[in-house]
């Protein structure tokens, strides 16, 4: 479950988020919506180790081998013999091999970069135009009550649970609102009213 | 009801602690999303004209296939004119827009920003442009398929050690890359967009932005893609060129088989982009009144890149002939003689355009802030470039190594025609894109402001830190 709260600058945003790791919420279950980029930190810290630049050299890779199959293939496959020369020649193999490398590092890049974000979204998250008019979203994931796991060197950043997840899914959601609310939130949105 | 809602929420800032030379984040939204607003009469105008020009384009390449290659100038010996002239041209202008993006990108100038949707667009649809003038220089243009590599009955094949299939390979690589980066780039305005708009606009955006929007995570590796993204794309534009010049360096014809040929076309493609996105600048200034983001600073900044890369050009084009009249081989020599002779006036021209009036004018500080200088500099620039593009093909194959077979060359109107449609047909593309996508980059330059917000330090009043890294 998920709630939005709206702050109008980015300060009152980061006491919220100042509240809620106060009150037992981790890093990872809050995210900021912002509609320009702020460094990590200023309102959350997300450490995520990127991945999505191994796509672009898989792409890289995968491109210089159908650029060599394109052009020596095609040479292998409709020799032209002139004198003494080799059927398959490296220079415009090489040539080849190089721009179809780079277009395949290309795709594979922006592949990657919308698979590691999780775009295109299927599915609707809770959201407000008014970001868009340099509004902060403050996002939280609420776990439905249960076993904390803390942030140990071991643990995914994603896996960890705050130690407020003994208390249930509604009363979790009412501290944060109060949280929220005494920060200066604007307005709160709930994952089911998008 | 207009489709595009104008924010009326000016008292939500992003940054409550704004000095006045930050703008609201609602002001920047309303000044760079002005040019989505329903179009004018004037709008209308004037996309009916351009699309009179290529109309009138693209009755001229049907005549031209309804009766044959013999309506260009085209004849033994000279067998390239103005359509290649044109390919090289574009291809030329196109190189620019990505790569100034890109280096600015990468080297983090701040003053980059209000430029960069501007330039990449020009890429695109300039390389889409680039890319027509060889289907239509084929001639029996139905059959341009045999060119593509698959296997088939023909007996015919692709010979990739032809120069002109790495062109192929090369300038479908750099549309596509262009294209993604150019997109790449808008992701985050097209949410903007979207979140403004009602209707098929807010449909389209939505649909287009792919639910983007804005977390931390999103942003982070937004920012990195594009850093990669910007890494990558420089070596395909600075190849695409070098291989449009080894079209005519592998060859041996008199003129063309230089080594400096890559490193020339490279330098005079930036040349003429970079005046092209100044060009652009000025137009889109003026167009969409956004005297406030694209300052004299801008123009300061992009004429001194025009001062360099025309000093570097006329390095380039100096070291080219000297060597030419110090070596003084008979055949190059003739080369150099009958265009210089023949072409005098075209020849000055281009190096008024190119050299002489850039290197002069963008010394002087007042000058490139200039706007009126700017655009009659940049527009010179391209004249110049388009001039040098055409000394380098004709002459060289008017007077290849045997006499009895020299000739010469002159455009026919079908060929003129073509070429004018063609920047008619940018120009189109250019005012559609404006018309459906924010012409700037509206989170890189509130971004930008936000840099320019200052918080209170104890006593003190310090720029924020908000930034990419």
């Amino acid at each position: 479950m998920e709630m939005l709260g709206i702050f109008s600058n980015i300060e009152s945003a980061a006491g919220a988020v100042d509240g809620l790791i106060r009150a037992g919420f981790t890093e990872a279950q809050i995210d900021s919506l912002t509609s320009v980029p702020y460094p990590d930190g200023v309102l959350v810290r997300s450490e995520r180790r990127s991945w999505f630049r191994w796509l672009a050299l898989g792409g890289g890779l995968c491109g210089a081998a159908a650029g060599f199959g394109l052009a020596a293939g095609t040479a292998w496959l409709y020799p032209v013999q002139t004198g003494d020369k080799p059927i398959i020649a490296l220079y415009p193999t090489a040539i080849i091999c190089f721009e179809v490398a780079m277009l395949c590092a290309i795709i594979g890049a922006m592949a990657g970069m919308f698979l590691e974000m999780g775009l295109p979204a299927l599915k609707k998250r809770p959201y407000d135009p008014a970001i868009a008019e340099g509004c902060i979203g403050i996002c939280l994931s609420i776990h439905p009550g249960g076993e904390a796991v803390e942030c140990d060197p071991g643990v995914r950043p994603e896996e960890c649970i705050g130690g407020i997840s003994s208390i249930s899914a509604a009363e979790q959601r009412e501290r944060a609102e109060e949280i929220m609310r005494a920060a200066g939130v604007l307005r709160i949105i709930g994952e089911e009213q998008p | 009801m207009s489709e595009f809602q104008e924010s009326h929420n000016s008292n939500v800032s992003h940054n409550s602690h704004s000095t006045p030379p930050a703008k609201n984040a609602a002001h920047i939204n309303d000044d760079l999303l002005s040019s989505l607003r329903p179009p004018t009469l004037r709008w209308y105008l004037l996309a009916f004209f351009l699309g009179a020009v290529v109309a009138w384009g693209l009755a001229a390449f049907t005549y031209q296939m309804m009766n044959g290659m013999y309506v260009t100038g085209k004849n033994r010996p000279v067998m390239w004119g103005f359509y290649i002239t044109g390919f090289v041209f574009w291809v030329g202008l196109s190189h620019s827009g990505t790569m100034v993006s890109s280096i600015l990108r990468l080297s983090q100038a701040n003053w980059r920003r209000p430029i960069l949707r501007a330039a990449e667009a020009m890429t695109v649809f300039c390389i889409t442009v680039a890319g027509m003038f060889p289907l239509i220089h084929l001639g029996r243009n139905w059959t341009f398929f045999y060119m593509i590599p698959y296997p088939n009955q023909r007996g015919l094949w692709p010979n990739f050690r032809s120069a002109l299939l790495w062109d192929m390979t090369a300038i479908t690589a750099y549309i596509i890359g262009s294209s993604l980066f150019l997109y790449l780039g808008l992701l985050p305005d097209l949410a903007v967009a979207r979140d403004r708009t009602s209707g098929w606009r807010h449909t389209m955006y939505g649909i287009l932005a792919m639910g983007w929007r804005g977390t931390s995570h999103e942003w982070s590796v937004y920012h990195k893609a594009s850093t990669l993204m910007a890494a990558m794309i420089i070596p395909v534009a600075v190849s695409v060129h070098s291989i449009v010049a080894w079209d005519f360096a592998v060859t041996v014809v008199p003129g063309w088989h230089s080594t400096i040929f890559p490193p020339y076309f490279v330098i005079g493609a930036i040349l003429s982009g970079v005046a092209a996105v100044i060009t652009l600048m000025i137009t889109i200034r003026k167009a969409f009144h956004l005297e406030e983001y694209l300052t004299p600073l801008h123009f300061d900044n992009m004429g001194k890149l025009l001062l360099v890369i025309s000093l570097l050009w006329s390095y380039a084009y100096f070291v080219e002939v000297q060597t030419i009249w110090y070596a003084h081989e008979p055949i190059e020599w003739e080369v150099f003689g009958f265009m210089s002779g023949k072409y005098t006036p075209q020849l000055l021209v281009m190096l008024l355009g190119n050299s002489l009036l850039p290197i002069t004018c963008m010394c002087i500080k007042r000058l490139r802030r200039s706007i009126g200088v700017m655009l009659v500099v940049s527009l010179l620039v391209n004249v110049g470039m388009f001039i040098e593009r055409f000394l380098i093909i004709v002459p060289s194959l008017s007077h290849k190594n045997m006499p009895f077979a020299w000739g010469s060359y002159s455009p026919s109107w079908v060929e003129i025609s073509i070429n004018i449609a063609a920047l008619a047909g940018f120009a189109l593309l250019f005012t559609l894109f404006a018309k459906f996508f924010p012409i700037m980059a509206i989170s890189d330059v509130r971004e930008l402001e936000a840099r320019k917000a200052e918080v209170l330090l104890g006593r003190a009043r310090v720029p924020s830190i908000a930034g990419e890294e």
